[in-house]
């Protein structure tokens, strides 16, 4: 109904498809599978990948959660700026990772799963998503109570209530009281 | 703290059990069908062919096979409602056991996941030795189509001067097994979904995303077909004639090279000649016998919630309360509810597909037949909901609540369904702890004792409540006091005792109107020390059980699982139950 968030989903997605890579490539590695320099390759894109998106990027609305220990990872990625801070340029990333992994059985899956994570991407950026990074926040909750003792007050004091301010009529002297400023509108 | 053994047990055992049978019966299930596939006399050539990769992935299959039935029964929560409801299960401890029954859902999800990487690990090696094994003794045992094809290259050695031509046995590519077979495809496909639903499951994204967790978690109705085609395939055979034919026997022009002239003279001719040809046949398939039962299940439980909440519902009254809450009350044919259950609500002019889940605070009753929920505006579906309902306020009109008529949009309810709280009543005591608007499953409490009190088993209640502002009080302010003079007319001043906590020290801090009194006496500023207050109701209730009761922040609900665990309390046993959506 409202406004979803692409990026979150294909953040899981990518993180889990990295994953997927890692261990298909280790098998085809241990393996000695024919084209195994296929899958030398998907155990360094796979691990390119998972440091690249272990980061959570902030949520437009609500709180975000972090990943345990991300915050120097956080740090590592937002350096490269607009290159990870816009979401196509992973989407097509992502898809150029994946097509080497297609060659090997062992990396098959983690190369469909990375290009169902860069199609969500594709999305998400469509949408305008953008990757901010979360980090904790430097202001104080509340602000200290000294500031504005330091400086005299710009107002007097207000009015006495409506019953003191109200003329009576048997005690003249004791109803009077001095304004502090003008209160009529065109006292000149 | 110290933990204590007792009550330790008598919060955690259950659960714990119930882990420790689920494992064992999935450790059962894996030893026994990898034992047979290594053992049996009937897989043995196939064994040869495919070697340690058979017998992993049968066993894993065997253990998806046992989780894919379980995850869905959790799910069935009319079922689970009917059982706790009605006491069919008459035990205390084992209604208790319902309350986890999304954990164990999850559970049994996460092992499908992990047999599924083992099972499809398991398969490509044994894809590869289809492949690479192809054997030509066995025709019909393989899976791959041909031997191989002859594959020329021309290559330069530095020895010769001309190109040398140099033939090889190619194998059929294991890719291509895959997407040429039944089981291949499926498989993939198969992958895919979990992919999918997996990725979608995360904590982070149910909370802030939920319509992408429910959308793909509703394509486990195509898993499930897929996964009943995907083992028609009859990949693996087994040997018919096993008697007839011992596995390893020599065929009729055949000499065991191994053996030597004398001992094959002299073996007779049952053990070591084979009377006939091996015979294979592929297995039957037999995930559809595990997995047909809950998935039927599963599907009559939707279509009855479906064709019950298709009645229409009536909005009688709309109450704005302080702090952006709104009280809706309904009337709807043939509903009957207890107090702590929760409903479902659809509103098709806000979201046709988004279910959102409300406690009830007045379930109906013979005096009042309407029901009731208090929903607070926190998110785009409630907002637009409340647009839907009443008008925009004013300002000023914030405390006093607004009642007006208008056409209201069309409302399905689906439930009612069943929570923790619904046994409050079943203790002799209770500590009902609520954080803010998590006081509604309460309120519904507080309202059936106020039509009686006297025919439950529940002799005293303790009621803490703790919200930010002063106002969120002024929800339940009425009832609240209403109860409290009830029960001092009735001579039981001791029956319940509340304490009501502002958090917030900045607000306003004092309820000011008369008839407000009982509250404002029992008004306390700051947090609750929760260990002086459960030494205090051990204190008071020796050697009892008391039920708590917790609807409200993780904090709140994490330190008073803790204090239920720990052991100081004067031989009084503290027994925890949450309440939690999502």
């Amino acid at each position: 109904m409202g406004k979803i968030e692409w990026a979150m989903w294909a953040n899981e997605q990518s993180l889990a498809a990295g994953l997927i890579l890692l261990t298909g490539g280790i098998v085809g590695v241990a393996g000695q599978f024919r084209d195994w320099e296929f899958a030398a390759y998907a155990i360094a894109a796979g691990v390119f990948v998972c440091l690249l998106e272990y980061p959570r990027g902030k949520r437009n609305k609500g709180t975000s959660v972090e990943r345990t220990g991300q915050y120097c990872f956080t740090v590592c990625v937002k350096s490269f700026g607009p290159l990870t801070r816009n979401y196509y340029v992973r989407a097509f990333l992502h898809a150029a990772i994946c097509i080497p992994g297609g060659f090997l059985l062992a990396t098959v899956l983690g190369c469909v799963c990375l290009g169902i994570a860069s199609l969500i991407y594709l999305a998400a950026a469509i949408r305008g998503e953008q990757w901010e990074p979360i980090l904790p926040s430097k202001e104080s909750a509340r602000k200290p109570v000294g500031e504005s003792i330091k400086l005299p007050p710009q107002n007097p004091p207000p009015r006495p209530p409506a019953e003191m301010r109200r003329k009576r009529a048997e005690d003249l002297e004791a109803a009077a009281y001095v304004n502090p400023i003008a209160v009529t509108a065109n006292d000149d | 703290m110290a933990l204590s053994v007792r009550s330790w047990v008598a919060n955690e055992g259950g659960k714990h059990l119930v882990l420790v049978l689920w494992l064992g019966a999935n450790t059962l299930l894996f030893m026994r069908t990898f034992l047979l596939y290594y053992c049996g006399q009937q897989y043995h050539y196939l064994h040869q062919m495919l070697g340690l990769g058979l017998c992993i992935s049968r066993a894993s299959a065997a253990v998806l096979n046992l989780n894919c039935s379980l995850v869905l029964l959790p799910m069935c929560r009319s079922l689970l409602t009917y059982l706790r409801g009605t006491h069919t299960v008459t035990s205390r401890k084992a209604r208790r056991l319902l309350d986890k029954s999304k954990t164990f859902h999850v559970a049994c999800g996460v092992a499908i996941c992990v047999f599924s990487v083992v099972h499809v690990s398991a398969h490509l090696v044994n894809v590869v030795n289809f492949s690479v094994r192809y054997s030509e003794e066995f025709p019909s045992l393989n899976v791959a189509r041909y031997r191989g094809e002859v594959r020329c290259a021309h290559s330069h050695t530095h020895t010769h001067t001309q190109p040398v031509l140099t033939c090889g046995l190619l194998p059929q590519d294991p890719r291509l097994i895959i997407l040429t077979t039944v089981p291949g495809i499926t498989g993939i496909l198969l992958v895919l979904i979990l992919f999918l639903m997996f990725t979608a499951s995360s904590y982070c994204i149910r909370v802030s995303n939920y319509e992408i967790f429910w959308y793909t978690h509703n394509l486990f109705i195509v898993f499930y077909i897929i996964l009943i085609v995907h083992v028609v395939g009859g990949a693996l055979k087994y040997q018919t004639n096993f008697e007839a034919h011992p596995p390893g026997c020599l065929r009729a022009n055949q000499t065991n090279p191994d053996k030597t002239e004398e001992e094959s003279g002299q073996a007779e001719g049952d053990v070591w000649s084979c009377r006939e040809e091996a015979r294979f046949q592929p297995n039957s398939p037999e995930t559809w016998l595990w997995v047909s039962g809950p998935l039927c299940l599963y599907c009559a439980e939707r279509l009855y919630r479906y064709i019950r909440s298709n009645s229409p519902v009536t909005i009688v009254a709309v109450v704005r309360h302080p702090c952006d809450v709104i009280e809706l009350r309904m009337l709807k044919k043939d509903f009957n509810a207890h107090p702590g259950q929760y409903i479902v609500l659809n509103c098709p002019s806000v979201s046709s597909f988004e279910n959102h889940p409300f406690t009830l605070t007045a379930c109906p009753t013979e005096k009042k037949e309407t029901l009731g929920i208090h929903l607070r505006v926190v998110g785009d579906w409630t907002e637009r909901f409340t647009e839907l309902l009443l008008p925009d306020p004013g300002a000023e009109s914030e405390i006093l609540p607004m009642v007006q008529q208008r056409r209201y949009p069309k409302l399905y309810v689906d439930g009612p369904f069943g929570s923790s709280s619904q046994e409050v009543f079943n203790y002799e005591v209770s500590l009902c702890v609520a954080g803010g608007i998590g006081v509604t499953p309460f309120a519904c409490v507080l309202h059936a004792l106020l039509d009686g009190w006297r025919h439950f088993r529940l002799r005293r209640l303790y009621f803490v409540w703790v919200c930010r502002e002063l106002q969120s009080f002024y929800w339940f302010a009425e009832l609240l006091c209403a109860l409290h003079h009830k029960l001092w007319q009735e001579n039981r001043p001791d029956y319940l005792n509340l304490q009501l906590f502002v958090s917030q020290t900045d607000g306003l801090q004092n309820i000011s109107e008369e008839r407000y009194r009982p509250l404002s006496s029992r008004l306390m500023i700051g947090r609750p020390r929760w260990k002086l207050l459960f030494e205090e109701i051990g204190r008071t209730n020796k050697h009892k059980r008391v039920g708590v009761f917790c609807c409200g922040p993780k904090g709140i609900s994490r330190t008073l699982h803790r204090l239920c665990n720990s052991d100081r309390y004067s031989g009084t046993t503290f027994e925890f139950n949450k309440e939690s959506f999502s």
